[in-house]
């Protein structure tokens, strides 16, 4: 398999700079996706590992070597476009059998790993239809198939999951997660959906307005974003601002203990949700207590979310709805001092 | 019950979509419809205003099918036709393709390739005349700079039945025509398709045969079908650009309409309804071979 790396890339428009400087290590093997909100530049990241465009400055390289010359045609990459781009004059089958034919293979091996790989899509029932006759579900297994029976040494995919319903989905992604496993091969893919790259990927890595923000196991990002704006993107509910000294967070609400020491200053400090404890009597003899009262309930089925105010501020608390407090009941929050994040001002 | 209601409604439906047609209907069946069933009842020998109704009579086409330079000016009429409908589709495709590359002052470009199609065919013939004639703009560029030694040792391009000056109006006439239709459907087909071609391994030439000319097919087919069939039956170009005797088949229509002899009015309206006759078989072949090629690959 392929590691893959881009070293200062950039990318320019005209005079309009869509990628600033970006530097990424994939290893072999990895599903890495690349996360951001629409037009920060995954497609154009993607286009340019594979050749599709140009890097403006810096080298992409393929097992350490730069791949700049090297043609589309050479790169043996495999692509999955996010609106699939299947050839709408060929059936499924011409479609899948198409990157062999070009190359020249002869017919019995190209018959072979159409069986195969129509079995693993789980397609031969369709390999005679047209692409105007398939489902979305059905239009990107065929893309994946496409791709796949080239034997790419890099798989990208653009936006996988983001034109499925909800159902096929889920399905898609252990799909997708699956195969990659099985076959072990380079993954990158590119969503805007922190959840969907939690769930995928082995490492993530986080784009903003053409940089990279962080990249990161996604753990680490959601439990340690290194700054407020990936917090937020994260999908972080409590994030306030706090005053560190020694392994103290005061904030509005309280003192906080912390586990290790940071630089004393100011801070922003963050909670997840479902790290925070909710006890109904007094507690005492636990680290970090916060006394507060609900103020607003939301219910998610499995989950439940209670916004608690405390010395002035509300925090949310996420538990699984075993059980149903009532609002305007008095509670008791237990932080642990592991699970509290401070964010400082960009290292 | 309900369903009286549901075919009542649809049969008001489809009377106001008629009335909607009617215009329309009148125009195509009244002008078009009338004039064509009166054009080949006076091919075959009806034509009581000249005195002559000696209807359904074939002598007409006999006299024109079995003279030999009938065959001679439809071999012409055919070989200006096919071979300008297929330079402009050639030059009209590589056209489309370049224009939807970027590249420098491309904006003016777009407007530049559209000038033939808002200039008239006889400024056009005009220009011909004047830039390709013996004694033309070319041949007297060529003897000034002394590739030949006087403007008539220009070799002939005009007057000739190789017919090169009606082709190349033809030719820069409906190159941008094509150009223009191609490149609309190339940007509905978008270049993902063949970026995705190009990333599973295929060079230009797999791409272009294999997955921009089938997604194209139907705009090529549609600008064959419209400027073959102008070429096959306009007039004023190889009028004025051809060889003379033989003449194209609209030529020598013309030829027996502007006769003395009106009766000769005849003969004329029998060499229109054979061209007519000629390109519908062309058009429906040739429509009938693309819709084979449709089935071929599975789509109906
Ligand atoms: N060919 C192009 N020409 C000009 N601008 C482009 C081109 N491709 C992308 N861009 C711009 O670059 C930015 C990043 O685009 P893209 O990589 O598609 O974002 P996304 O993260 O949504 O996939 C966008 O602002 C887009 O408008
Ligand atoms: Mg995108």
């Amino acid at each position: 398999m392929t590691a893959v790396q881009l070293k200062g890339v950039r990318k320019d428009f005209g005079n309009f700079t869509a990628i600033s400087n970006i530097d990424l290590d994939i290893k072999s093997g990895e599903l890495v996706a690349l996360l951001g909100p629409s037009g920060c530049g995954k497609t154009t990241t993607l286009r340019m590992i594979a050749g599709l465009e140009v890097p403006s400055a810096g080298q992409i390289c393929f097992d350490g070597e730069d791949v700049s010359e090297v043609a589309v045609q050479k790169r043996n990459v495999g692509m999955v476009f996010q609106r699939y781009a299947l050839f709408p004059h060929m059936t499924v089958e011409k479609n899948v059998m198409f990157g062999l034919k070009v190359r020249g293979i002869d017919k019995a091996d190209i018959d072979k790993r159409l069986t195969e790989i129509l079995d693993v899509v789980q397609l031969q029932d369709f390999r005679h239809r047209f692409p105007a006759q398939l489902s979305g579900g059905q239009m990107q297994r065929v893309a994946i198939a496409r791709t796949l029976i080239t034997n790419p040494s890099v798989l990208m995919m653009d936006e996988p999951l983001a034109n499925l319903d909800t159902k096929l989905r889920g399905e898609m992604r252990r799909f997708i997660r699956e195969l990659q496993q099985r076959l072990g091969i380079t993954t990158i893919f590119v969503t805007h959906d922190q959840i969907e790259a939690m769930e995928l990927a082995d490492r993530v890595a986080v784009i903003f307005d053409g940089n990279l923000a962080q990249y990161d196991a996604p753990d680490a990002l959601y439990k340690r974003p290194n700054s407020i704006e990936i917090a937020d993107f994260m999908g972080a509910t409590n994030v306030f601002e706090a005053s560190i000294s020694g392994k103290t967070a005061t904030a509005v609400f309280g003192a906080l203990t912390l586990q290790d020491t940071v630089p004393d200053g100011q801070a922003q400090l963050m909670l997840r949700g479902e790290a925070i404890d909710l006890h109904l009597d007094e507690i005492t003899d636990e680290p970090n207590i916060l006394q507060g009262k609900i103020t607003a309930r939301e219910f998610f089925g499995a989950n439940i979310t209670y916004s608690v105010e405390c010395g002035g501020e509300t925090i949310q608390v996420i538990e699984q709805s075993r059980r149903m407090v009532e609002i305007d009941q008095p509670v008791w929050l237990t932080i642990p001092p592991e699970r509290i994040w401070i964010i400082q001002d960009n290292p | 019950m309900p369903e009286t209601k549901e075919l009542a409604r649809h049969r008001r439906e489809r009377i106001w979509m008629w009335i909607q047609l009617m215009p329309v209907m009148t125009v195509l069946v009244v002008l078009f419809g009338g004039a064509l069933v009166l054009g080949v009842a006076q091919s075959l020998g009806f034509a009581p205003w000249f005195g002559v109704n000696t209807f359904p009579d074939f002598s007409y086409f006999a006299a024109l099918w079995g003279d030999v330079f009938f065959w001679k000016s439809l071999g012409l009429t055919l070989y200006y036709a096919i071979v300008a409908t297929l330079l402009s589709l050639v030059f009209g495709i590589l056209l489309a393709l370049a224009l939807v590359r970027t590249f420098p002052s491309k904006t003016l470009y777009k407007y530049l390739y559209k000038l033939p199609l808002m200039i008239p065919y006889t400024v056009g013939i005009a220009l011909a005349v004047i830039m390709l004639g013996n004694g033309g703009m070319l041949s007297r560029l060529m003897a000034f700079t002394g590739f030949i030694d006087d403007p008539s040792q220009f070799p002939q391009i005009l007057k000739t039945h190789m017919g090169w000056g009606i082709i190349a109006v033809y030719v820069w006439k409906q190159t941008p025509f094509v150009a223009l239709t191609i490149y609309a459907v190339l940007l509905g087909v978008g270049r993902e398709t063949e970026e995705a071609a190009a990333i599973l391994g295929a060079n230009k030439r797999q791409i272009f045969f294999q997955v921009t000319l089938p997604q194209i097919l139907p705009g090529i087919i549609s600008s064959t079908l419209i400027i073959f069939a102008f070429n096959i039956g306009a007039f004023e170009a190889p009028f004025i650009l051809g060889g003379g005797f033989p003449d194209t088949l609209p030529v020598v229509a013309w030829r027996y309409f502007n006769d003395a002899d009106y009766t000769l009015q005849l003969q004329g309206m029998a060499t229109v309804v054979s061209i007519a006759l000629v390109a519908g078989v062309i058009l429906y072949s040739y429509l009938a071979f693309y819709r084979r090629y449709e089935r071929r690959i599975g789509r109906n």
